[in-house]
């Protein structure tokens, strides 16, 4: 396989891959939603519980997994297949060629087999001179092609129909006219027909092991997987030991969880039983290990041997829509692959692929085994930075977030980077000179995204005690006589201070005492993010001490309060004094929108109602969904007590592009996702967009200003301030502005 | 499993057959299935399981002037390759996601259903259960063997171009699924449950 870089590269020079793959990414999810939804009908059950019951026997196996692949070896070996078990790829390479060579095999028709995939087993046949040939469509277009699949399940997804027909017409050596879908798949029966009649040996895969009768359960749709089962003399499995299931009732499971999540079809055409040979066959079930075992002993990963390999993951994947499975992933691709590849082909393979994860969390919701990938990605992360391994931006990364944990150091820095940047500030951002702007690399790398304007003084200055005028209370004082720290938010404080500042009235306007401790930093979030989670202790910590007391805490930023939540409890877990006290001030921590709307400053109906009838759209910041849980609680604040039309967001909870440290490692990949959100913005018409997180806010105000829109960005708290009673402008902060429009 | 069928889940069964792509059609025995197979095609596979359990299937085909092949023999594939229409002998049907399942241990049984064009898929109505728990039941209960079955359901099909659904892919373009409705004392002789 070439090197990650040389395969980004080839993904983001061709927009085949992005148009084709966000099409795709649209389709299976409106297939998914709808089939998961019926799936929760008829069982009576949701998604969640569904899933974690499925997980529970999985993760049951693996408590006692010999046991179970004792089991399944003697009922195997019972109904007369020859079960070897195999560590290595090189183990299970020789295994089987040393079948073929008592086969007198040359001919190997495969079906398809990820695991023949994790160990090269293609390459090192034809080395020995055995011809393996793929005999599912996707798998068979990619090998005359040469090329190895890009997605768990569509292995061809990245390839359009028109490269295709290119192929078929050059190899075929007749005309395949592109839109012709129908005449290529054919062709793939009458191709394949006699090779399934020719081979010595058919090879497949298995979707799950039954130890309870030593069954291997097959799915598939084209029907060339039963016929590499049952028309060859040999029928070898490849398998990885985590697909066992102890019963036939459990496989059940699976298949209910498996084609839906897989291609949206409720089961698919063939869910095949095969249990020893058929009469006159040999049947070999090489069963691989290859890292699996140390995976199950490292707790923070062995969740991921769950998997059931449905693609899920890819499928929701901002980054992997941008450039497939080739650069997101090694052999396994999409997240799941960014988990396992570091057992199954080395921390090196998965460097690269790492890189570009956005921790959107949007994996982890449609996984049909509940597998916390987004966290394990940030185990891997870890692993990578510490092991040393080459990554995209890593030593940089690595110094900046050293510097980023000293606070005055970044103040002084971002005083000072306000006072050398005051002559380029217009509308709102950084008015790059030509000079510069216009050079490669600069204008791919950075000029999809005007970078922000940096005021001179930090929101913190303009929130000293008495500074701020007094703001007309509101007829509604839900907060009359509460106290509350305000946690700025590290980046809003320096590069966008009109969110803390907006925050603060309308939080003073709804009666609150509004405090501002003065050594708040950074809840460590970005340190995290970027795999230093030493670093990240340490800046929860600091926070911790900063905010110390038990008055509310509120934050304009959601993603600290996902940081505080979700992710200090898993970093603090082996410090319990910490995780108490990281415990205890998560429960009194609220960001803006959930301390509006379910905690103590609700505004009744209307209270925010100026007459303004300007319809907005409303982009929901992706951890906030998928790891708060948050829901539309932004869109019903703003119809109910502001009074204002919000027109639905198209793929409302997608990452804009800026999550993890992939826009600043992955600039190209960055603006993909940027482009399909601001995509969807143009799609409603509207000129105002609203969303509460700050790292969202500076991106795609960066974007809309970069692109030309007229789109006014704001966060919630900016616009709700807006329409207090003595509002003059959305912000109030002198020198802050608040769109690039 | 020779309840009698609650309407409903022969309702159910019919609905999830149909959207799976197969076609639907209950009938009073197997006379009925050899007239829709024979209006089909004048050559017929039978799976030799099926020959052998039901002899009648085979007389009735011939007696309509339908051609019978049995693939039996040193190279069943050979038998029927692209054969145009064939008949195989569920065990049950899942009203839960529309499948059949086929226990085809032998080659000959399996190379009737993946390398036919239209495949005609027979089960009594008592042999329809409710959930996939029900093959399960099945299988566990043989300890999988005899060491073949398959939970069919629909057509072969591919989407692996551009996820362009297309049917009639490596395995048959056409499924037609018939339930016995239980009346012909033939439909049973077979069950072993």
């Amino acid at each position: 396989m070439k090197p990650f870089d040389e395969r980004l590269d080839t993904a983001l020079a061709d927009d085949n891959v992005r148009t084709g793959l966000t099409s795709f990414q649209r389709g299976w999810r409106e297939s998914r939603d709808t089939m998961i939804g019926a799936l929760e009908e008829q069982e009576g059950r949701s998604f969640d519980e569904l899933r974690q019951e499925f997980a529970a026997i999985k993760d049951g196996v693996r408590d006692n997994w010999d046991h179970y692949i004792d089991r399944f070896t003697a009922n195997a070996t019972a109904a007369g297949a020859t079960v070897t078990r195999v560590g290595t790829p090189a183990e299970a390479n020789e295994a089987f060629v040393r079948i073929a060579r008592d086969a007198d095999a040359d001919l190997v028709v495969k079906g398809k087999s990820m695991v023949s995939e994790e160990i090269g087993l293609n390459h090192y046949l034809e080395d020995v001179g055995i011809t393996p040939v793929e005999t599912d469509l996707g798998e068979w277009i990619l090998q005359l092609a040469g090329e190895t699949p890009s997605h768990l399940v569509m292995p061809a997804i990245h390839k359009r129909k028109e490269q295709i027909a290119e192929l078929f017409t050059r190899v075929l050596e007749r005309e395949f006219p592109p839109d012709d879908i129908d005449r290529m798949v054919k062709v793939a029966r009458t191709e394949l027909r006699q090779k399934f009649l020719a081979s010595g040996i058919g090879l497949s895969g298995a979707n799950a092991l039954i130890a309870e009768g030593g069954s291997i359960m097959l799915i598939c749709n084209e029907g060339n997987n039963r016929m590499s089962v049952a028309l060859p003399p040999v029928h070898v499995v490849t398998v990885g030991i985590e697909k066992l299931v102890p019963t036939y009732a459990d496989a059940m499971k699976q298949v209910r969880l498996l084609a839906r999540s897989a291609t949206g079809q409720p089961i698919t055409v063939y869910t095949n039983f095969v249990t020893g040979p058929r009469p006159g066959q040999q049947q070999h079930i090489l069963l691989l290990d290859n890292g699996r075992t140390a995976m199950n002993e490292d707790p923070d990963v062995a969740a991921a041997l769950r998997c059931i390999r449905c693609g899920a993951c890819a499928n929701v994947c901002p980054p992997y829509g941008v450039v497939g499975g080739h650069a997101f992933g090694h052999v396994y691709t999409g997240a799941i692959g960014l988990v396992n590849t570091e057992f199954h082909h080395g921390i090196e393979e998965v460097a690269g692929p790492q890189s570009l994860c956005v921790s959107c969390g949007a994996c982890a919701q449609v996984c049909p085994t509940d597998i916390p990938l987004p966290m394990q990605i940030l185990e891997i992360r870890q692993d990578v930075v510490e092991s040393g391994a080459a990554v995209p931006g890593g030593r940089i990364a690595h110094l900046g977030i050293g510097a980023f944990g000293h606070r005055r150091l970044v103040d002084l820095g971002f005083r000072a980077l306000g006072i050398a940047t005051t002559p380029l500030r217009r509308d709102g951002v950084t008015k790059i000179p030509a000079i510069i702007a216009d050079r490669e690399p600069f204008a791919t790398r950075v000029g999809w995204r005007s970078p922000p304007a940096i005021p001179v003084r930090p929101a913190r200055d303009t929130l000293k005690r008495g500074k701020l005028a007094e703001p007309t209370p509101l007829d509604a004082q839900p907060l009359a006589g509460r106290r509350v720290q305000l946690f700025l938010q590290c980046l809003s404080d320096r590069m966008a201070p009109e969110i803390p500042i907006a925050t603060a009235k309308l939080l003073r306007a709804a009666g609150a005492h509004v405090m501002v401790p003065r050594e708040q930093h950074c809840c460590g979030l970005p340190a995290y993010d970027a795999g230093e989670q030493d670093a990240a202790r340490d800046m929860v910590r600091q926070t911790m001490q900063t905010l110390e007391g038990i008055d509310d805490v509120v934050t304009p930023a959601s993603s600290c309060l996902a940081m505080l939540k979700h992710d200090a409890p898993h970093l603090l877990r082996d410090d319990l004094d910490g995780l108490e006290r990281s415990q205890q001030l998560a429960g009194r921590t609220y960001d803006l929108i959930s301390y509006l709307t379910a905690g103590p400053g609700r505004l009744p109906a209307g209270s925010l109602d100026n007459g303004d009838r300007t319809p907005v759209t409303v982009h929901r910041f992706c951890q906030a969904s998928n790891t708060l849980g948050r829901r539309d609680a932004i869109e019903q604040l703003l119809r109910d007590v502001a009074g204002v039309p919000v027109v639905p967001l198209p793929e409302a909870s997608e990452c804009c592009g800026f999550g993890g440290s992939t826009s600043v490692r992955h600039p190209e990949v960055s603006a993909g996702i940027l482009d399909r959100k601001l995509g969807c913005v143009d799609r409603t018409e509207t000129s105002i967009l609203i969303t509460d997180n700050p790292g969202c806010i500076l991106h795609l105000r960066g974007g809309v200003h970069a692109s030309g829109r007229e789109v006014r960005v704001l966060h919630l708290a900016e616009y709700l301030a807006g329409r207090l009673p003595d509002a003059t402008s959305a912000d109030g902060s002198p020198d802050a502005s608040t769109n690039g429009a | 499993m020779n309840t009698t069928t609650a309407p409903n889940l022969l309702q159910r069964f019919a609905a999830r057959v149909t959207e799976a792509s197969s076609t639907y059609l209950e009938v009073a025995g197997w006379q009925q299935v050899v007239e829709h197979a024979g209006g089909y095609s004048e050559v017929v596979a039978i799976a030799p399981s099926l020959a052998a359990a039901q002899p009648e299937v085979r007389e009735l085909l011939e007696a309509a002037g339908v051609r019978v092949v049995v693939p039996d023999g040193d190279d069943p594939a050979a038998e029927v390759a692209d054969v145009p229409v064939a008949i195989v002998r569920a065990e049950m049907g899942v009203a839960e996601s529309g499948s059949l399942l086929v226990s085809e241990h032998a080659l000959g049984d399996r190379v009737v259903t993946m390398l036919c064009h239209r495949l005609i898929q027979v089960v009594a109505a008592s042999d329809i259960v409710d959930r996939l728990e029900g093959a399960a039941e099945w299988l566990a209960a043989r300890n999988g063997q005899p060491g073949f079955a398959s939970l069919m359901t629909g057509p072969s099909r591919t989407a692996d171009i551009e996820r362009s659904l297309t049917i009639g892919v490596q395995g048959p373009d056409e499924v037609d699924v018939l339930v016995l409705t239980a009346t012909d004392p033939t439909a049973t002789t077979e069950d072993d449950a």
